[in-house]
Protein backbone atom coordinates (compact mmCIF):
# COMPACT_ATOMS: atom_id res chain seq x y z
CA UNK A 1 0.00 0.00 0.00
CA UNK A 2 1.47 3.42 -0.99
CA UNK A 3 1.39 6.38 1.52
CA UNK A 4 2.14 8.74 -1.53
CA UNK A 5 -1.13 10.62 -0.88
CA UNK A 6 -1.87 14.48 0.06
CA UNK A 7 -4.64 14.23 2.19
CA UNK A 8 -2.26 13.73 5.49
CA UNK A 9 -1.99 16.42 7.72
CA UNK A 10 1.45 18.11 7.55
CA UNK A 11 3.25 16.44 10.77
CA UNK A 12 2.10 13.15 9.01
CA UNK A 13 3.51 13.98 5.68
CA UNK A 14 6.90 14.72 7.67
CA UNK A 15 6.94 10.50 7.74
CA UNK A 16 5.25 8.90 5.85
CA UNK A 17 4.83 11.42 2.84
CA UNK A 18 6.45 9.88 -0.70
CA UNK A 19 7.48 6.65 0.26
CA UNK A 20 6.63 3.18 -0.70
CA UNK A 21 6.65 0.10 1.16
CA UNK A 22 10.31 -1.16 1.44
CA UNK A 23 11.15 -4.71 0.41
CA UNK A 24 10.93 -7.35 2.85
CA UNK A 25 8.35 -4.86 5.28
CA UNK A 26 11.24 -2.28 5.85
CA UNK A 27 9.79 0.45 7.78
CA UNK A 28 12.99 2.87 6.42
CA UNK A 29 13.57 4.31 3.12
CA UNK A 30 15.77 0.81 1.25
CA UNK A 31 19.08 2.73 0.01
CA UNK A 32 20.00 1.72 -3.38
CA UNK A 33 23.75 2.27 -3.27
CA UNK A 34 23.91 1.34 -7.14
CA UNK A 35 25.37 3.63 -9.54
CA UNK A 36 23.69 2.15 -12.16
CA UNK A 37 20.23 0.00 -13.25
CA UNK A 38 19.92 -2.64 -15.58
CA UNK A 39 17.08 -2.96 -18.43
CA UNK A 40 15.76 -6.33 -19.31
CA UNK A 41 15.61 -5.05 -23.31
CA UNK A 42 16.91 -2.14 -25.57
CA UNK A 43 13.71 -1.45 -26.03
CA UNK A 44 13.08 -0.49 -21.81
CA UNK A 45 15.89 1.74 -21.90
CA UNK A 46 15.37 3.41 -25.08
CA UNK A 47 11.71 4.10 -23.62
CA UNK A 48 13.25 5.89 -20.60
CA UNK A 49 15.75 7.79 -22.65
CA UNK A 50 12.95 9.45 -24.61
CA UNK A 51 10.43 9.99 -21.62
CA UNK A 52 7.86 7.36 -22.39
CA UNK A 53 8.19 5.73 -19.27
CA UNK A 54 9.56 6.13 -15.77
CA UNK A 55 12.25 4.51 -14.74
CA UNK A 56 16.08 4.59 -13.19
CA UNK A 57 18.84 5.04 -15.43
CA UNK A 58 22.32 6.58 -13.59
CA UNK A 59 22.61 7.47 -9.95
CA UNK A 60 23.49 10.98 -11.43
CA UNK A 61 20.03 11.08 -13.21
CA UNK A 62 18.02 9.41 -10.87
CA UNK A 63 18.05 6.77 -7.57
CA UNK A 64 15.34 5.63 -5.94
CA UNK A 65 16.60 6.65 -2.22
CA UNK A 66 17.16 10.16 -3.89
CA UNK A 67 13.29 10.20 -5.40
CA UNK A 68 12.20 8.88 -2.05
CA UNK A 69 13.35 12.14 -0.59
CA UNK A 70 12.54 14.13 -3.51
CA UNK A 71 8.62 12.99 -3.43
CA UNK A 72 8.36 13.92 0.18
CA UNK A 73 9.95 17.18 0.06
CA UNK A 74 7.20 17.93 -2.92
CA UNK A 75 5.14 17.33 -0.69
CA UNK A 76 5.77 19.08 2.35
CA UNK A 77 6.54 22.48 0.19
CA UNK A 78 3.26 22.04 -1.85
CA UNK A 79 5.37 21.81 -4.81
CA UNK A 80 5.09 20.09 -7.83
CA UNK A 81 8.55 18.18 -8.54
CA UNK A 82 12.14 18.27 -6.54
CA UNK A 83 15.61 18.24 -7.38
CA UNK A 84 17.84 16.69 -4.82
CA UNK A 85 21.54 17.97 -4.98
CA UNK A 86 24.82 17.14 -3.38
CA UNK A 87 24.70 20.15 -0.81
CA UNK A 88 22.93 23.25 -0.61
CA UNK A 89 25.15 25.30 -2.38
CA UNK A 90 24.78 22.67 -5.62
CA UNK A 91 20.96 22.98 -5.36
CA UNK A 92 21.26 26.86 -5.93
CA UNK A 93 23.98 27.17 -8.38
CA UNK A 94 21.72 24.45 -10.29
CA UNK A 95 18.42 26.75 -10.15
CA UNK A 96 20.20 29.80 -10.90
CA UNK A 97 22.17 28.52 -13.95
CA UNK A 98 18.58 26.57 -15.09
CA UNK A 99 17.42 30.07 -15.25
CA UNK A 100 20.10 32.81 -16.20
CA UNK A 101 22.13 33.07 -19.16
CA UNK A 102 24.89 35.18 -20.24
CA UNK A 103 24.06 38.47 -20.55
CA UNK A 104 21.63 38.33 -17.71
CA UNK A 105 21.01 39.90 -14.16
CA UNK A 106 20.19 38.29 -10.68
CA UNK A 107 18.76 40.47 -8.08
CA UNK A 108 20.15 39.50 -4.90
CA UNK A 109 19.29 40.10 -1.33
CA UNK A 110 22.72 41.22 0.17
CA UNK A 111 22.22 39.47 3.44
CA UNK A 112 22.53 36.02 1.96
CA UNK A 113 24.92 33.61 3.04
CA UNK A 114 28.15 34.08 2.64
CA UNK A 115 28.83 31.21 0.09
CA UNK A 116 26.04 32.47 -1.72
CA UNK A 117 27.35 36.08 -2.21
CA UNK A 118 30.63 34.40 -3.10
CA UNK A 119 28.30 32.28 -6.16
CA UNK A 120 26.60 35.48 -7.35
CA UNK A 121 29.02 38.28 -7.30
CA UNK A 122 32.15 36.65 -8.28
CA UNK A 123 31.93 33.17 -9.93
CA UNK A 124 28.84 33.64 -12.00
CA UNK A 125 29.81 36.83 -12.73
CA UNK A 126 33.18 35.00 -14.72
CA UNK A 127 30.51 33.58 -16.62
CA UNK A 128 28.23 36.84 -17.48
CA UNK A 129 25.66 36.77 -15.27
CA UNK A 130 25.90 39.33 -13.04
CA UNK A 131 24.34 39.70 -9.65
CA UNK A 132 22.36 43.59 -8.17
CA UNK A 133 22.48 42.92 -4.18
CA UNK A 134 19.87 45.22 -2.70
CA UNK A 135 18.63 45.41 1.14
CA UNK A 136 15.91 42.92 0.75
CA UNK A 137 13.18 44.62 3.36
CA UNK A 138 13.84 47.73 1.73
CA UNK A 139 11.20 46.93 -0.76
CA UNK A 140 11.75 50.24 -2.85
CA UNK A 141 15.82 48.99 -3.21
CA UNK A 142 14.01 45.75 -4.63
CA UNK A 143 11.56 47.09 -6.97
CA UNK A 144 14.66 49.74 -8.17
CA UNK A 145 16.93 46.24 -8.56
CA UNK A 146 15.21 45.38 -11.10
CA UNK A 147 16.24 45.93 -14.70
CA UNK A 148 15.10 44.65 -17.82
CA UNK A 149 17.97 41.99 -17.32
CA UNK A 150 16.79 41.08 -14.03
CA UNK A 151 15.80 37.09 -15.00
CA UNK A 152 15.02 35.98 -10.81
CA UNK A 153 15.05 37.40 -7.73
CA UNK A 154 16.30 35.51 -5.03
CA UNK A 155 16.23 36.11 -1.66
CA UNK A 156 16.55 34.09 1.84
CA UNK A 157 13.64 33.47 4.13
CA UNK A 158 15.99 34.57 7.27
CA UNK A 159 19.14 36.52 6.11
CA UNK A 160 22.29 34.42 7.60
CA UNK A 161 23.84 36.22 9.79
CA UNK A 162 22.03 39.17 9.46
CA UNK A 163 19.04 37.99 10.53
CA UNK A 164 16.96 40.17 8.77
CA UNK A 165 13.22 39.04 7.21
CA UNK A 166 12.03 40.53 4.18
CA UNK A 167 8.06 39.97 3.19
CA UNK A 168 8.51 37.85 0.96
CA UNK A 169 4.59 38.34 0.22
CA UNK A 170 5.18 41.98 -0.78
CA UNK A 171 8.98 40.70 -2.49
CA UNK A 172 6.67 38.24 -4.65
CA UNK A 173 4.70 40.65 -5.97
CA UNK A 174 7.93 42.69 -6.99
CA UNK A 175 8.80 39.42 -9.04
CA UNK A 176 5.47 38.95 -10.64
CA UNK A 177 5.20 42.29 -11.95
CA UNK A 178 8.90 42.23 -13.37
CA UNK A 179 7.43 38.80 -14.86
CA UNK A 180 10.12 37.07 -12.96
CA UNK A 181 10.23 33.93 -10.76
CA UNK A 182 11.00 34.33 -7.12
CA UNK A 183 13.69 31.94 -5.50
CA UNK A 184 13.34 31.62 -1.77
CA UNK A 185 16.26 29.77 0.55
CA UNK A 186 13.95 28.93 3.37
CA UNK A 187 16.85 26.65 4.46
CA UNK A 188 16.46 28.15 8.08
CA UNK A 189 12.87 28.17 8.46
CA UNK A 190 12.24 24.56 6.42
CA UNK A 191 8.79 24.03 5.52
CA UNK A 192 7.83 23.33 9.15
CA UNK A 193 7.12 27.47 9.99
CA UNK A 194 6.43 28.53 6.18
CA UNK A 195 5.76 26.40 3.03
CA UNK A 196 7.10 27.49 0.26
CA UNK A 197 3.51 27.75 -1.62
CA UNK A 198 2.05 29.87 0.98
CA UNK A 199 5.05 32.65 1.04
CA UNK A 200 4.54 33.31 -2.65
CA UNK A 201 7.93 32.00 -3.44
CA UNK A 202 8.21 29.79 -7.54
CA UNK A 203 10.99 27.82 -6.35
CA UNK A 204 11.96 27.21 -2.70
CA UNK A 205 16.10 26.19 -2.56
CA UNK A 206 17.13 24.12 0.91
CA UNK A 207 20.35 23.32 2.27
CA UNK A 208 19.26 20.12 3.64
CA UNK A 209 22.22 19.87 5.17
CA UNK A 210 21.14 21.55 8.36
CA UNK A 211 17.46 21.39 10.12
CA UNK A 212 16.24 19.18 7.88
CA UNK A 213 19.05 16.18 8.37
CA UNK A 214 19.16 17.80 11.98
CA UNK A 215 22.28 15.61 12.63
CA UNK A 216 25.03 17.14 10.83
CA UNK A 217 25.44 13.82 9.22
CA UNK A 218 25.16 14.69 5.81
CA UNK A 219 25.23 17.55 3.15
CA UNK A 220 22.75 17.73 0.34
CA UNK A 221 20.22 20.25 -1.39
CA UNK A 222 17.10 20.70 -2.67
CA UNK A 223 15.12 22.38 -5.48
CA UNK A 224 11.69 22.00 -4.98
CA UNK A 225 9.57 23.89 -8.19
CA UNK A 226 6.19 24.88 -7.18
CA UNK A 227 4.98 25.02 -10.45
CA UNK A 228 3.84 28.56 -10.18
CA UNK A 229 5.61 30.77 -12.43
CA UNK A 230 4.72 30.62 -16.38
CA UNK A 231 8.13 30.24 -18.19
CA UNK A 232 6.49 30.74 -21.70
CA UNK A 233 7.84 34.45 -21.74
CA UNK A 234 9.74 36.20 -24.02
CA UNK A 235 12.50 36.81 -21.29
CA UNK A 236 12.79 32.85 -21.25
CA UNK A 237 13.30 31.68 -24.79
CA UNK A 238 15.45 29.08 -24.22
CA UNK A 239 12.51 27.32 -22.07
CA UNK A 240 10.04 27.60 -24.80
CA UNK A 241 11.27 23.70 -25.83
CA UNK A 242 10.59 22.65 -22.25
CA UNK A 243 7.04 24.90 -22.13
CA UNK A 244 6.39 23.31 -25.62
CA UNK A 245 6.76 19.28 -23.97
CA UNK A 246 6.53 19.30 -20.53
CA UNK A 247 4.33 22.41 -19.57
CA UNK A 248 3.70 22.53 -16.38
CA UNK A 249 7.28 21.33 -15.29
CA UNK A 250 9.42 22.96 -17.59
CA UNK A 251 11.18 24.08 -14.99
CA UNK A 252 12.11 20.98 -13.28
CA UNK A 253 12.74 19.38 -16.71
CA UNK A 254 15.47 21.90 -18.44
CA UNK A 255 17.06 21.89 -14.30
CA UNK A 256 17.14 17.81 -14.93
CA UNK A 257 17.80 17.54 -17.96
CA UNK A 258 20.30 19.76 -18.86
CA UNK A 259 21.95 21.89 -15.69
CA UNK A 260 21.66 18.97 -13.10
CA UNK A 261 22.74 16.08 -15.34
CA UNK A 262 25.55 18.10 -17.07
CA UNK A 263 27.21 19.54 -13.86
CA UNK A 264 26.47 16.00 -11.76
CA UNK A 265 26.25 17.67 -8.55
CA UNK A 266 24.04 15.06 -7.62
CA UNK A 267 22.70 13.62 -4.16
CA UNK A 268 24.43 10.49 -3.05
CA UNK A 269 22.40 7.60 -2.10
CA UNK A 270 22.67 7.27 1.69
CA UNK A 271 22.63 11.01 1.96
CA UNK A 272 19.08 10.71 0.78
CA UNK A 273 18.83 8.42 3.22
CA UNK A 274 20.35 10.37 6.63
CA UNK A 275 17.96 13.22 5.00
CA UNK A 276 14.77 11.30 4.89
CA UNK A 277 15.21 10.19 8.58
CA UNK A 278 15.90 13.87 9.43
CA UNK A 279 12.65 14.49 7.49
CA UNK A 280 10.70 12.59 10.30
CA UNK A 281 11.22 14.26 13.19
CA UNK A 282 11.68 17.64 11.53
CA UNK A 283 8.71 19.36 13.21
CA UNK A 284 9.41 18.06 16.54
CA UNK A 285 12.74 19.69 16.64
CA UNK A 286 11.89 22.65 14.93
CA UNK A 287 9.39 23.34 17.48
CA UNK A 288 12.37 22.97 20.57
CA UNK A 289 14.90 24.47 18.32
CA UNK A 290 12.49 27.70 18.59
CA UNK A 291 11.65 27.50 22.16
CA UNK A 292 15.17 27.34 22.74
CA UNK A 293 16.09 29.77 20.80
CA UNK A 294 14.03 32.07 22.12
CA UNK A 295 15.06 31.52 25.34
CA UNK A 296 18.26 31.74 25.29
CA UNK A 297 17.83 35.15 23.14
CA UNK A 298 15.88 36.45 25.90
CA UNK A 299 18.72 35.44 28.55
CA UNK A 300 21.55 37.31 26.54
CA UNK A 301 18.76 40.34 25.97
CA UNK A 302 19.35 41.34 29.61
CA UNK A 303 23.34 39.93 30.31
CA UNK A 304 25.08 43.03 31.26
CA UNK A 305 27.97 42.08 29.16
CA UNK A 306 25.92 41.47 26.05
CA UNK A 307 25.93 44.24 23.69
CA UNK A 308 23.01 43.40 22.00
CA UNK A 309 20.93 40.43 20.54
CA UNK A 310 19.79 40.21 16.98
CA UNK A 311 16.75 37.52 16.95
CA UNK A 312 13.18 38.13 15.18
CA UNK A 313 11.30 36.69 18.13
CA UNK A 314 12.33 39.37 20.17
CA UNK A 315 9.08 41.80 20.41
CA UNK A 316 12.11 44.88 19.79
CA UNK A 317 13.42 43.03 16.40
CA UNK A 318 12.58 45.62 13.77
CA UNK A 319 11.79 42.27 11.57
CA UNK A 320 9.35 40.57 14.41
CA UNK A 321 6.12 41.72 12.78
CA UNK A 322 7.11 40.01 9.66
CA UNK A 323 8.44 37.15 10.73
CA UNK A 324 5.91 36.23 13.42
CA UNK A 325 3.18 36.78 10.77
CA UNK A 326 4.76 35.06 7.91
CA UNK A 327 6.30 32.04 10.31
CA UNK A 328 3.52 31.24 11.99
CA UNK A 329 4.66 32.76 15.73
CA UNK A 330 7.81 30.95 15.76
CA UNK A 331 10.96 32.80 14.69
CA UNK A 332 13.81 30.01 13.71
CA UNK A 333 16.90 28.51 16.14
CA UNK A 334 19.53 31.19 15.05
CA UNK A 335 20.51 34.19 16.90
CA UNK A 336 23.29 36.93 16.70
CA UNK A 337 24.59 38.55 19.89
CA UNK A 338 27.55 41.02 20.38
CA UNK A 339 29.77 41.58 22.60
CA UNK A 340 32.73 44.30 23.41
CA UNK A 341 34.82 43.75 20.93
CA UNK A 342 36.33 40.51 18.43
CA UNK A 343 38.40 39.81 21.54
CA UNK A 344 35.44 39.05 24.03
CA UNK A 345 33.49 36.81 21.27
CA UNK A 346 36.55 35.05 21.00
CA UNK A 347 37.05 34.38 24.87
CA UNK A 348 33.40 33.39 25.25
CA UNK A 349 33.67 31.40 22.24
CA UNK A 350 36.91 29.99 23.78
CA UNK A 351 35.04 29.28 27.10
CA UNK A 352 31.98 27.71 25.97
CA UNK A 353 31.94 23.96 26.70
CA UNK A 354 28.71 22.36 25.62
CA UNK A 355 28.19 24.50 22.52
CA UNK A 356 30.90 23.03 19.54
CA UNK A 357 32.62 26.04 17.77
CA UNK A 358 31.88 24.73 13.98
CA UNK A 359 30.57 25.86 10.57
CA UNK A 360 27.18 24.87 10.46
CA UNK A 361 23.59 25.40 11.65
CA UNK A 362 20.60 23.30 12.39
CA UNK A 363 22.35 20.47 14.33
CA UNK A 364 20.72 18.82 17.07
CA UNK A 365 24.05 20.04 18.94
CA UNK A 366 24.40 23.92 20.15
CA UNK A 367 26.60 25.62 17.64
CA UNK A 368 28.68 29.07 17.70
CA UNK A 369 30.71 30.53 15.24
CA UNK A 370 32.56 34.10 15.03
CA UNK A 371 31.70 34.74 11.57
CA UNK A 372 33.41 38.07 11.01
CA UNK A 373 36.74 35.53 11.15
CA UNK A 374 35.33 32.47 9.33
CA UNK A 375 32.90 31.92 6.83
CA UNK A 376 32.92 36.22 5.72
CA UNK A 377 36.93 36.30 6.54
CA UNK A 378 37.04 36.88 2.49
CA UNK A 379 35.37 40.04 2.40
CA UNK A 380 35.87 43.44 3.53
CA UNK A 381 34.45 46.46 5.42
CA UNK A 382 32.00 47.59 2.51
CA UNK A 383 30.48 43.62 2.17
CA UNK A 384 30.41 42.69 5.69
CA UNK A 385 28.43 45.38 6.42
CA UNK A 386 25.63 44.67 3.69
CA UNK A 387 25.51 41.16 5.51
CA UNK A 388 25.42 42.78 8.80
CA UNK A 389 28.42 40.96 10.02
CA UNK A 390 30.36 42.77 12.71
CA UNK A 391 33.72 41.81 14.58
CA UNK A 392 31.82 41.21 17.88
CA UNK A 393 29.00 39.57 16.46
CA UNK A 394 28.75 35.75 17.41
CA UNK A 395 26.73 33.90 15.70
CA UNK A 396 24.51 30.69 17.35
CA UNK A 397 22.55 27.85 16.03
CA UNK A 398 20.61 27.18 19.17
CA UNK A 399 20.28 23.20 19.77
CA UNK A 400 17.98 21.19 21.25
CA UNK A 401 19.64 20.12 24.38
CA UNK A 402 18.10 20.76 27.58
CA UNK A 403 17.55 24.58 28.07
CA UNK A 404 18.86 25.17 31.37
CA UNK A 405 22.22 23.27 30.16
CA UNK A 406 22.68 25.79 27.27
CA UNK A 407 21.74 28.47 29.42
CA UNK A 408 24.28 27.90 31.93
CA UNK A 409 27.03 27.25 29.19
CA UNK A 410 26.79 30.61 28.09
CA UNK A 411 26.44 32.05 31.34
CA UNK A 412 29.39 30.52 32.89
CA UNK A 413 31.50 31.49 29.32
CA UNK A 414 29.97 35.15 29.58
CA UNK A 415 32.27 35.81 32.54
CA UNK A 416 35.03 35.67 30.66
CA UNK A 417 33.87 38.52 28.47
CA UNK B 1 -11.98 1.78 -27.53
CA UNK B 2 -9.06 1.42 -29.62
CA UNK B 3 -6.11 3.68 -28.77
CA UNK B 4 -2.62 3.89 -29.58
CA UNK B 5 -0.26 4.70 -26.54
CA UNK B 6 3.32 5.22 -26.73
CA UNK B 7 2.88 4.24 -30.12
CA UNK B 8 1.35 0.84 -29.44
CA UNK B 9 -1.93 -0.32 -29.89
CA UNK B 10 -4.32 -0.77 -26.86
CA UNK B 11 -7.75 -1.47 -26.11
CA UNK B 12 -9.78 -0.56 -23.02
CA UNK B 13 -12.86 -2.58 -22.92
CA UNK B 14 -16.42 -1.61 -22.40
CA UNK B 15 -15.53 2.27 -22.37
CA UNK B 16 -16.58 4.32 -25.18
CA UNK B 17 -14.87 7.69 -23.50
CA UNK B 18 -12.46 8.41 -20.54
CA UNK B 19 -11.30 11.17 -19.10
CA UNK B 20 -7.09 11.56 -19.11
CA UNK B 21 -7.52 11.08 -14.76
CA UNK B 22 -9.37 8.01 -15.03
CA UNK B 23 -7.01 6.89 -18.54
CA UNK B 24 -3.87 6.71 -16.03
CA UNK B 25 -5.36 4.43 -12.86
CA UNK B 26 -6.91 2.56 -16.06
CA UNK B 27 -3.39 1.69 -17.63
CA UNK B 28 -1.76 2.06 -14.27
CA UNK B 29 0.75 5.01 -15.64
CA UNK B 30 3.55 5.14 -13.00
CA UNK B 31 4.02 8.32 -10.99
CA UNK B 32 1.32 9.95 -12.77
CA UNK B 33 2.08 13.07 -10.80
CA UNK B 34 4.97 13.90 -13.18
CA UNK B 35 3.39 12.47 -15.98
CA UNK B 36 2.99 14.92 -19.21
CA UNK B 37 0.16 14.11 -21.80
CA UNK B 38 0.65 14.36 -25.14
CA UNK B 39 -3.17 13.63 -26.84
CA UNK B 40 -3.34 13.73 -30.85
CA UNK B 41 0.35 15.49 -31.11
CA UNK B 42 -1.19 17.96 -28.93
CA UNK B 43 -0.20 18.75 -25.21
CA UNK B 44 -2.47 19.38 -22.67
CA UNK B 45 -2.13 21.31 -19.49
CA UNK B 46 -2.52 19.10 -16.17
CA UNK B 47 -5.47 21.85 -15.13
CA UNK B 48 -7.44 20.33 -17.97
CA UNK B 49 -6.71 16.36 -17.46
CA UNK B 50 -10.50 16.22 -15.79
CA UNK B 51 -12.52 17.99 -18.79
CA UNK B 52 -10.20 15.90 -21.93
CA UNK B 53 -11.36 12.95 -22.55
CA UNK B 54 -10.07 10.44 -25.07
CA UNK B 55 -12.13 8.00 -28.11
CA UNK B 56 -11.83 5.53 -29.82
CA UNK B 57 -8.34 5.77 -32.74
CA UNK B 58 -7.20 8.49 -30.36
CA UNK B 59 -3.37 8.65 -29.81
CA UNK B 60 -1.67 9.10 -26.78
CA UNK B 61 1.74 9.61 -25.31
CA UNK B 62 2.91 9.57 -22.08
CA UNK B 63 6.01 11.99 -21.15
CA UNK B 64 8.50 11.91 -18.39
CA UNK B 65 11.38 14.29 -18.29
CA UNK B 66 12.76 12.28 -14.88
CA UNK B 67 14.76 10.41 -17.46
CA UNK B 68 17.92 10.87 -18.92
CA UNK B 69 17.65 11.99 -22.32
CA UNK B 70 16.48 15.22 -24.07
Amino acid sequence: MSSSTRKFRFDTLLIHGGTEAGPAGATTVPIVQSSSFSHATAEELEDIFRGRRMGQVYTRINNPTTESLERRLTLLEGGIATIATASGMAAITTAVLTIARSGDEILSSSSVFGGTFSLFRDTLANYGIAARFVDPTDLAAVRGGVTDKTRLIFVETIGNPKMDVPDIGEIAAIARQAGVPLLVDATVTTPCLARGKELGADIVLHSTSKFINGTGSAIGGAIIDLGSFNWDSAKFPHFQPFVTKYRNFAFSARARKLIHKDFGACAAPMNSFLLTEGVETLALRMERHCDNALQLARFLAVHPKVQWVNYPGLPDSPYHGVASRQFGGRFGGILTFGLADKPASFRVINALTLAKNLANIGDAKTLVIHPASTICADYGPEEKGLMGVTEEMVRVSVGIEAIDDIIEDFAEALEQA
Amino acid sequence: MNLTVNGKPATIDNQETLDITTLLTVLKVETPEYVTVELNGEILDRENFDATSVKNGDSIEFLYFMGGGN
